[in-house]
């Protein structure tokens, strides 16, 4: 493989091409799928924002990139190779993933939460897992960047809900991963945490050269803090672009169905989107 | 992609990863920055230091509670006298060889308290198990329906004529397996179609499961005849009479196996209590995992069944007192539910044995009487949890 592809896969972690997933068993699927014909190159060092409809394939397409989900026509690379090259713990040391809602059956302590995120890099044929000075030391920078440190030992499930996205915020982070994949990270968040989420995401990116790939419902956060945006409908691309594109009344108004007020943030001048009476 | 060199800061072992890592990783060094002192924080957590201890110590409770339960019985011994007749080994030649305690130690209370342990540990293993895989607190190989599955198993198996051969020694095992893990299979579908977190609809359709199962094997007691029947009605209680080393041994082999299955995907199980989509992204093979889980699961629950009828609860308390003392992390958690459940069940047969003595008590009875109210309890506080 020569130089230049060499740095053309370095530049490009993710390209998808002509993607269809459904749900279900096989026919099923290819009747209603959830995406359809998805093609989409993520470059290095970009925040992309995933826009739409609920039920338009957001979420969906964020767990076809972690390979949680996999699709039955299309292909997903990962740096340049098919994704299924990789195992699962080879993609969860390079892409890292915060879902919606995080299942909390059972009382870990944040340290113990955090160390989870070490799994993908543990050797496994032998032991139980033990982590090493190198994971505690890289869970430790985690938890320091997003500002949990000091709660190392409390227990998930008896902090807040901003504290506890934190957490897998920092989880994420201890996989040591060049993208991360985020899904409705400021869903049910006030706006004081919303902001601080927003700032922390913009943060790892510019001082990390971290990718972003977040799916969200607010198209205000989105149009701030995203270089690049993708709205879906019903599976399918509608527009892809600077939030000044994609953020505009011809793209939004047919997708939601609805009429949407579009003035400018005073601070940044981004587009900003309101609700008609 | 072979000529591409990986030259990053990553130095994690194992690491096969074709794909080179941007040079930004290298901030994974840890975080004694060139200027500022900080000192060297850590985390927390389990280490294999802890580990040791923990599991020698509560070893080394098991043994003693070993040593008192051999005294218990319709005859007591001392335990200074337990203490000699065991250094003297099973196989004493000459004179002790015929002294009652001797005989009464070796042959009749050692095994059945050996059974006692592997039985209770198995079955809090299990029931550690078990509620990671459902990501349900109150998931209980007997609660659930997966006990009874494998008590159907054995119980067509003891219809079709298998005694306690040596042959028997390995099909009757493998048809409880066989039922539990069909049990087992229906209860994870039962959880996962109507969502992970549902634990109200698990349990019911435990309950069901118990309900269908109970009445197939009442079915195939009334086929058996009453002689047969009676003992089969004495085995579904829950009993651990008079096993002899033969069984226990054979039964060691199947029952060391399972539990070191389950040990062995301690770390994956602590990934998957938060749902396998996340455990998946976390990097866990999660249906590699699942299938060696269900079958290990399966082997403990039908292999204890067999030997040992239906023993409730001990899956459920077990687990959730050692979580409250020692915590979540189930590399700890499964090692030290198998020693407290083994103790808990050596303690509980021997109350069964002598509270009427010398009427025995199904020890299954005894474990019901203490694990079903702690589970009412337990039940009411999850609602109050979901509640609030």
């Amino acid at each position: 493989m020569n130089h230049y592809q060499e740095t053309l896969n370095r530049q490009l972690p993710f390209v998808v091409d002509d993607l269809t997933f459904g749900f279900g068993r096989k026919e099923a699927a290819a009747q209603s799928p959830v995406l359809r014909n998805i093609s989409l190159k993520i470059s290095s060092g970009e925040v992309l924002g995933i826009l739409g409809p609920n039920g338009s394939g957001k979420s969906t397409l964020l767990k076809i990139l972690m390979r949680i989900l996999i699709p039955q026509r299309g292909r997903v690379e990962l740096f340049g190779q098919p994704h299924a090259a990789f195992s699962q713990a080879e993609i969860s040391r390079h892409v890292a993933f915060v879902p919606q809602e995080t299942q909390q059956a059972f009382s870990f302590t944040i340290n113990e939460m955090v160390l989870m995120g070490r799994y993908p890099h543990h050797n496994r044929t032998w032991g139980l897992g033990w982590e090493g000075a190198q994971d505690r030391a890289v869970a430790m920078q985690a938890m320091r960047d997003l500002d949990v440190s000091h709660l190392g030992a409390r227990l998930i499930t008896n902090v807040s809900g901003g504290e506890r996205q934190r957490a897998v915020i920092a989880r994420a982070l201890a996989q040591e991963p060049e993208i991360l994949l985020l899904d409705e990270p400021t869903a049910f968040l006030d706006l004081h945490h919303q902001l601080e989420i927003a700032r922390i995401i913009r943060r790892l990116n510019r001082e990390r050269g971290l990718t972003v790939v977040l799916v969200s419902h607010d198209l205000n956060l989105a149009s701030q803090y995203c270089d690049r945006l993708v709205l879906l409908r019903e599976g399918e691309i509608v527009t892809m672009g600077s939030p000044e594109e994609v953020i505009a009344g011809e793209s939004l108004e047919p997708v939601y169905g609805c009429p949407v007020l579009l003035d400018q943030h005073p601070q940044t001048g981004k587009p900003r989107v309101t609700l008609p009476v | 992609m072979a000529s591409v060199t990986s030259q990053s800061g990553k130095s994690h072992a194992g690491s096969s990863s074709v794909v080179p890592a941007p040079a930004f990783l290298s901030r994974a060094e840890p975080a004694t920055s060139a200027e500022g002192f900080r000192p060297a924080q850590t985390i927390a957590t389990l280490s294999p230091i802890k580990w040791i201890g923990v599991s020698g110590g509560l070893g080394a409770l098991a043994l003693v509670a070993f040593m008192a339960c051999l005294g218990f019985g319709t005859e007591t011994i001392s335990f200074a006298n337990v203490a000699a007749l065991l250094a003297q080994g099973p196989f004493a030649e000459g004179a002790t060889q015929n002294v009652p305690h001797y005989i009464i130690l070796w042959q009749i209370r050692v095994p059945r308290v050996l059974l006692a342990f592997m039985v209770g540990g198995s079955l809090a293993a299990v029931g550690a198990s078990l509620q990671a895989l459902l990501r349900n607190p109150l998931a209980d190989p007997y609660v659930i329906g997966i006990s009874s599955g494998a008590a159907l198993g054995a119980a067509v198996a003891v219809l079709f004529g298998v005694g306690f051969s040596m042959l028997s020694l390995s099909i009757l095992p493998f048809s409880a397996f066989l039922g539990a893990l069909i049990a087992l299979l229906i209860v994870y579908r039962i959880a996962v179609s109507y969502g992970s977190f549902s634990i109200h609809t698990l349990l019911l359709g435990g309950v069901v499961l118990n309900a269908i199962f109970s009445a197939l094997i009442l079915f195939l007691t009334s086929l058996a005849g009453p002689y047969k029947a009676s003992g089969m009605y004495a085995w579904l209680m829950g009993s651990l009479t008079g096993p002899d080393f033969q069984t226990v041994l054979v039964l060691a082999v199947y029952l060391l196996f399972g539990v070191a299955v389950l040990v062995s995907q301690a770390s994956a199980l602590n990934l998957l209590t938060l749902g396998e989509e996340a455990a998946r992204s976390l990097g866990v093979e999660v249906e590699r995992v699942k299938r060696v889980l269900f079958a290990a699961a399966a082997l403990l629950t039908g292999s204890v069944v067999a030997f040992s009828g239906l023993i409730g609860f001990v899956g459920l308390i077990v687990p959730h007192g050692v979580r409250l003392v020692f915590g979540a992390d189930h590399r700890l958690l499964l090692i030290a539910s198998g020693m407290v459940g083994g103790i808990f069940l050596m303690l509980a047969d021997t109350l069964a044995r002598t509270l009427l003595s010398p009427t025995e008590i199904p020890v299954g009875v005894v474990t019901a009487l203490v694990g079903g109210p702690i589970f009412l309890y337990l039940l009411v506080q999850q609602r109050r949890r979901i509640v609030s």
